[in-house]
């Protein structure tokens, strides 16, 4: 068995399946995977793969003529997700998409589909609550800024809600574990980056602890419940706990 | 008696008017799509979006305020009653923007729900909101979700103002029988609260011709694949759209001249279940004929939670019957996407529902001469009328046999719940197990398995004791009347 493996990236991984694909060992006998590689396994031979733009190019061009651009997307938010195997999904996915053209994203009857489907549903989800649950903080200087701890890398469907629904607002959104930031400044499009230790660090000095609207917020969360009715099993089920980990109100409840 | 203070902090205020505000249940952003405006604050999106649960479980979606809650009226019902002892306060017009603008610009809030208790007379109040509104529109930018109570005989004027203006509005229906809503709230009639409604509804028909679109408002897109849903038959005037011409929503106005949209989310109202004795077939053919003529978007049920003392009033000690309401909500779906009607799921002779069973599988053993259907050939109205087949998983189903023939094991990671299908479906002519199609034994596996789940609903956050013999006990079958005398006479 030949395991190629790749860094978690789009495009490192797009290469891996195009260096996979160009190989011609079979593909029963070959594997993908994103690194870091956990457990070695016996005979298996690991050969690593650098991202190269020319074969990312001619991967998304194929992708685009022989299935759909809506297999595209699909693809591409599976690439973002945090589940050790997406390359290899991808990579069956492909297989199958290529013979079957544009239908095969009905085609969720067959494993390699449904199980790329999964992946694309439960990224696009996760995705969806943090545009639920994301909480700006007021910043000294009139800049919101907002932490999430994703699982899933889901900066890149964040930003264009938030550039919908506040154009004319300076507003960040920071994934704490990759160390990234999506940024917007007033009436311009936004902009990935990375942030650096010092950075975290002046931000962590420029928060206003002091304002008045998260506790009018936290205080109008607690009075809205309904005591006869109270059901926090169905409360968890709808904002589950590790989603709350940045949520204003759940944070140092009110006394 | 009653205490108006003068100087409360914004945070009193809040809480407050909050408090008197919850028990309305339409907390909704959803029903218009419209993207956002350099310069303005806000956009809205037409599925709605929840930002945060209460303790309740209930989404909290909007900033769901009374901008008063001094009222004139004296419903039984309302915590706001004017013979109630509350400390009575009202937000200025400029205290309702701030908190709207601050708490959207922070991601808490998708707009703003405002209602209120009848301050001084209807008039003054409604035009009270007007201004909360009209600041946060016009001065404020504010671009995104509105929901605005009207207040019952209010002027028309200013109903009409406020639609330009908000994204939703709503009349709370209250009681779903004249007779009921005399009963427990004296100020208010049936004809009161009947006419500002079909007000909005004309405005609303009038901005949707004049925009050369379907003077009906939309409904969920895959109604379309079914037939005699209550909104085919919803009066005789509906325009059939002819094939030989273009269809009526490809149709714009030549001029650039587009008038403002009046109400875009439609209309929605409310309902008390628990208060008086109307039964359930009551309460859902009332919803089915607001659908019909009134176009409402949404109807919602609200199960009675006891605030207040009086003899027309249950007690204080009864709990909310929150089954009832859930399956109302369940019955609600089923006219809105299921193609079921009023008349299928309930009658006089059977007015409430089977506590022990969704209506859907309650209506679908009552017509096991339908079944069992097939999946790889049923078209999609019958799909959908299976137990444990959404509108999701119908859909994938009729996309995914095109390619290929389903089995059990794809339609269970479709999504179809196979617990509850498994009775009802048959792939490529078998069942998944040998199965009688026999309605006693189907109920008898039906109920077992969904009786953990429905008494968890009427008893939220409680524990039952182990017993080794079934005792299903649920809140909402209480002795009847002939009970009582049988116990009396000994024959229970």
């Amino acid at each position: 068995m030949i395991v190629y493996t790749c860094e978690d990236s789009f495009e490192a991984i797009l290469t891996c399946i195009y260096d996979a694909w160009a190989s011609g060992l079979g593909h029963r006998n070959l594997k993908l995977m994103v690194e870091p590689v956990g457990n070695l396994e016996l005979f298996c031979e690991y050969r690593h793969v650098d991202p190269d733009s020319t074969k990312v190019e001619s991967v998304i061009r194929s992708i685009h003529k022989k299935i759909s651009g809506y297999a595209y997307q699909m693809i591409f938010r599976c690439a973002m997700s945090c589940s050790s195997e997406k390359a290899d999904i991808i990579y069956r996915f492909l297989l199958l998409g290529f013979h079957y053209g544009r239908q095969i994203t009905d085609m969720v009857q067959l494993p390699p589909v449904l199980a790329l489907f999964e992946l694309d549903r439960a990224v696009g989800n996760e995705a969806h609550y943090f545009r639920e649950f994301i909480r700006f903080l007021n910043m000294r200087g009139n800049v919101l800024v907002a932490h999430i701890e994703p699982k899933s890398d889901v900066l890149t469907f964040l930003a264009p809600p938030f550039q919908d629904r506040m154009p004319s607002e300076n507003w960040m959104i920071i994934d704490d574990n990759r160390k990234s930031a999506v940024i917007h400044p007033s009436d311009q499009d936004f902009y990935l980056t990375t942030l650096t230790e010092e950075e975290f660090k002046r931000l962590k000095t420029l928060e206003d602890p002091d304002d008045p609207y998260i506790d009018l917020w936290k205080g109008f969360f607690e009075t809205i419940a309904i005591k006869p009715r109270e059901n926090y099993r169905c409360q968890r089920s709808h904002i589950p706990l590790w989603y709350r980990k940045h949520a204003t109100e759940f944070q140092n409840p009110l006394p | 008696m009653e205490i108006i203070e003068k100087d409360l902090s914004l945070q009193e205020k809040l809480n407050i008017l909050a408090d008197a505000a919850k028990y309305d249940v339409a907390c909704t952003s959803s029903g218009v799509d419209r993207g956002g405006k350099k310069g303005s604050l806000g956009n809205s999106c037409a599925a709605g979006i929840c930002h945060s649960f209460a303790a309740d479980g209930r989404c909290v979606s909007l900033l769901k305020i009374l901008q008063s809650n001094e009222c004139v009226y004296d419903c039984k019902y309302c915590l706001n009653r004017a013979s109630n002892d509350r400390v009575r306060t009202t937000f200025t017009p400029e205290e309702v923007s701030q908190l709207v603008i601050e708490f959207y610009r922070r991601n808490y809030i998708e707009g703003l729900f405002l209602s209120s208790g009848v301050c001084k007379n209807p008039t003054y109040t409604m035009e009270l909101m007007y201004r909360s509104i009209d600041l946060l529109r016009n001065h404020y930018h504010f671009n995104g979700y509105i929901h605005v109570k009207a207040i019952p005989n209010a002027p028309q004027e200013l109903i009409e103002k406020i639609g330009y203006l908000a994204d939703r509005m709503s009349i709370n229906l209250e009681l779903p029988t004249a007779e009921g809503l005399h009963e427990l709230a004296p100020h208010k009639t049936q004809a009161s609260i009947l006419k500002p409604m079909s007000l909005v509804q004309n405005r609303i028909v009038e901005h949707r011709l004049a925009i050369g679109k379907d003077p009906h408002m939309e409904r969920s897109g895959s109604n379309r694949y079914l037939s005699g849903t209550i909104f085919d038959t919803a009066g005789q005037d509906r325009i059939r759209e002819n094939a030989s011409y273009p269809a009526v929503d490809s149709f714009r106005t030549p001029s650039l001249y587009r008038p403002d949209p009046f109400v875009p989310a439609g209309q929605s109202t409310q309902m008390i279940i628990g208060a008086t004795g109307e039964n359930d077939y009551q309460l859902l053919t009332t919803t089915q004929k607001l659908y019909q003529q009134f176009d409402l978007k949404r109807v919602f049920f609200s199960a009675y939670v006891p605030l207040n003392e009086d003899s027309h009033l249950p007690s204080l000690d009864t709990a909310p019957p929150l089954l009832r309401e859930h399956r109302l909500y369940q019955a609600d779906w089923l006219l809105r996407y299921y193609g079921f009607q009023a008349q299928d799921l309930l009658s006089n002779e059977r007015p409430n529902f089977n506590i022990l069973l969704d209506p859907k599988c309650d209506w679908a053993l009552r017509h096991l001469e339908l079944f069992p259907v097939e999946i790889n050939r049923a078209d999609y109205a019958t799909l959908l009328k299976v137990p444990g087949i959404g509108t999701k998983s119908a859909i994938r189903i009729v996309k995914a046999r095109k390619t290929g023939v389903l089995t059990f094991e794809a339609l269970k990671k479709i999504g179809v719940v196979l617990k509850r299908a498994k009775y009802f479906i048959t792939c490529q002519g078998k069942m998944q197990y040998h199965l009688r199609i026999e309605e006693d034994f189907i109920t008898r596996q039906l109920t077992g398995e969904d009786y953990k789940s429905s008494w968890e609903i009427d008893n939220p956050q409680t524990y039952q004791q182990l017993s080794l013999f079934d005792d299903n006990q649920f809140a909402s079958a209480q002795p009847i009347f002939s009970d009582i005398q049988k116990s009396l006479h000994g024959q229970l």
